[in-house]
């Protein structure tokens, strides 16, 4: 999720890249206290997501970033073409990026955190 | 690794056992890796340097069901393997101590469909797996890769590299081959792996093993050998077809019963279909649910023929795991493999509560059958 609230305790505040940096459809990995995370552009909107795998500690972000085939109401295949799944380069296990839940099963997601934007920089909270 | 194990000390990880062996680790050859060790009269014909063909028209050989995956996609990157460096990456990556490398490309041979050529590519894979991969002082290790379409020049080809540094086992690309591997034809592959000392590994293709499905019951000569396998092989077919394409979601209503398969491929299948689908969902984007819950809620199976029921230890776990909910008592009477009601029977009671023994014989099916 990403706000511009710049109430947040600034020392919480962990630098990631400039807004222009990160471009959209893309993402940049940060390391944070030793854990991976890479924060995404989808639609101009930033999003977070932890780089390990829950499927087997794969580096699940750094993956294509692709839309999603799906069906439509009479069940005809669409392809949404919104650049907001990433696939694990290993197995190929797809998470939405703004949730980090796996497409199937949707129950399983990789956690995501909280994104800050202030002043043209992008941040990650609570770090 | 490396550890030694002591007798107070348990085993909790990988690291505390003193080998561990990846027996299938996966080379990603590619023409240009092998094409010049090609005997003639192929080499003459196919090898040309100035090719300049990036995944190689060698690919045309092999025969392709022309599946959409995950690789094809994009969406998941397999790692290149094609040199000692590569695979010494991927054990560390692993953490295995030793690798038994076998093909990718090569897993496609058993279908090639010019015989001489096969027997040629086997040995041009084998020149070069013996020159630049294989190497036992790293671990690595690997098989003979043999053609089945021809069975004197794999026995030749076994005898001639047996004692050579890093071979282990003789290695049949299994998918798609014709007539099923217990044929006659085959038994000089055999003989030599035997006085090699090498075991047979078989390995099968996906992409391969369909193309030559329903020949391989016309080439089974046995009763045996086409009735064990037949029911399961059909049904795991037609469920998971069903499945991916969406039957149970486009008839919500509608119960499926499958019938004279028998027990463990349900909860193989289940399983299987979970763990494909959670890598290939867009082989299937109109599921809402997992396959093993679409199974649960709208598939049925009868139970004969009924294996193992004498094993305590089977038809418990087995049962449980299929859901007794969607098994329906069958005895397929008077066929020759009929099963008595008994026979399940008593292996369900002690297992199961009387309420889905009740259900396993007849109130699921009074349930699910127009009566
Ligand atoms: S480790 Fe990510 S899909 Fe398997």
């Amino acid at each position: 999720m990403t706000t511009t609230d710049d109430s947040p305790e600034t020392e919480s505040l962990h630098y990631v890249a400039d807004v222009d940096e990160i471009t959209d459809g893309d993402r940049v990995i940060v390391d944070v206290e030793g854990r991976e995370i890479a924060v995404f552009n989808v639609d101009g909107a930033f999003h977070a997501l932890s780089n390990y795998c829950i499927h087997q500690g794969g580096p699940a972000c750094e993956g294509l970033i692709s839309g999603s085939l799906e069906v439509d109401d009479e069940m005809e295949l669409t392809y949404d073409s919104t650049n907001k799944v990433v696939s694990c380069p290993w197995h190929g296990w797809e998470f939405e990026i703004e949730s980090g839940e796996h497409l199937a099963p949707t129950d399983y997601r990789l956690p995501t955190y909280r994104v800050v934007v202030q002043d043209g920089a992008v941040y990650l909270d609570s770090y | 690794m490396g550890k030694q194990t002591t007798q107070t000390e348990t085993v909790t990880s990988l690291e505390h056992l003193e080998t561990v062996v990846d027996s299938d680790f996966h080379l990603s050859e590619q023409q240009d890796d092998f094409l010049s060790y090609l005997p003639s009269p192929f080499h003459d014909m196919l090898f040309h340097e100035s090719r300049d063909i990036p995944m190689g028209y060698l690919k045309d050989f092999y025969p392709t069901a022309g599946l959409l995956t995950p690789v094809a996609t994009g969406n998941v990157e397999m790692n290149k393997v094609r040199s000692q460096a590569d695979i010494i990456e991927g054990k560390d990556l692993l953490n295995v101590d030793r690798a038994i490398v076998t093909p990718t490309l090569n897993l496609y041979l058993g279908g090639v469909h010019h015989d001489d050529l096969a027997a040629a590519l086997a040995h041009a894979y084998n020149e070069w797996v013996l020159d630049e991969i294989y190497n036992p002082d790293e671990g690595i290790y690997g098989p003979v890769v043999v053609a089945p379409q021809k069975p004197q020049e794999a026995a030749a080809e076994i005898e001639d590299r047996a004692g050579e540094d890093g071979i282990v086992s003789v290695f049949i690309p299994s998918g798609g081959v014709h007539p099923p591997l217990g044929n006659e034809q085959y038994f000089p592959i055999y003989a030599a792996a035997e006085n090699a000392g090498l075991p047979v590994q078989l390995h099968s293709a996906s992409g391969t093993q369909m193309l030559s499905f329903p020949l391989q019951f016309h080439g089974s000569n046995r009763y045996l050998s086409n009735h064990a396998p037949t029911h399961a092989m059909v049904h795991m077919t037609h469920l998971t077809d069903m499945i991916t394409r969406g039957v149970p979601v486009r008839f919500p209503d509608l119960d499926i019963v499958f019938q004279e398969a028998g027990l463990g491929w349900v909860p193989y299948m289940t399983r299987r279909l979970d763990n494909e689908y959670s890598e290939k969902r867009s082989d299937a984007p109109m599921l809402e649910k997992m396959p093993s819950e679409y199974v649960d809620d709208q598939f049925y199976f009868t139970s004969q023929p009924v294996e193992g029921a004498k094993d305590p230890d089977y038809i418990g776990p087995i049962v449980g795991l299929m859901g007794p909910d969607n098994l329906m008592f069958s005895s397929d009477y008077p066929h020759l493999d009929f099963d008595h009601s008994d026979y399940l029977f008593s292996a369900l009671r002690s297992n199961f509560e009387s309420s889905d023994v009740a259900n396993v014989y007849g109130q699921t099916a009074l349930e699910i059958y127009d009566f």
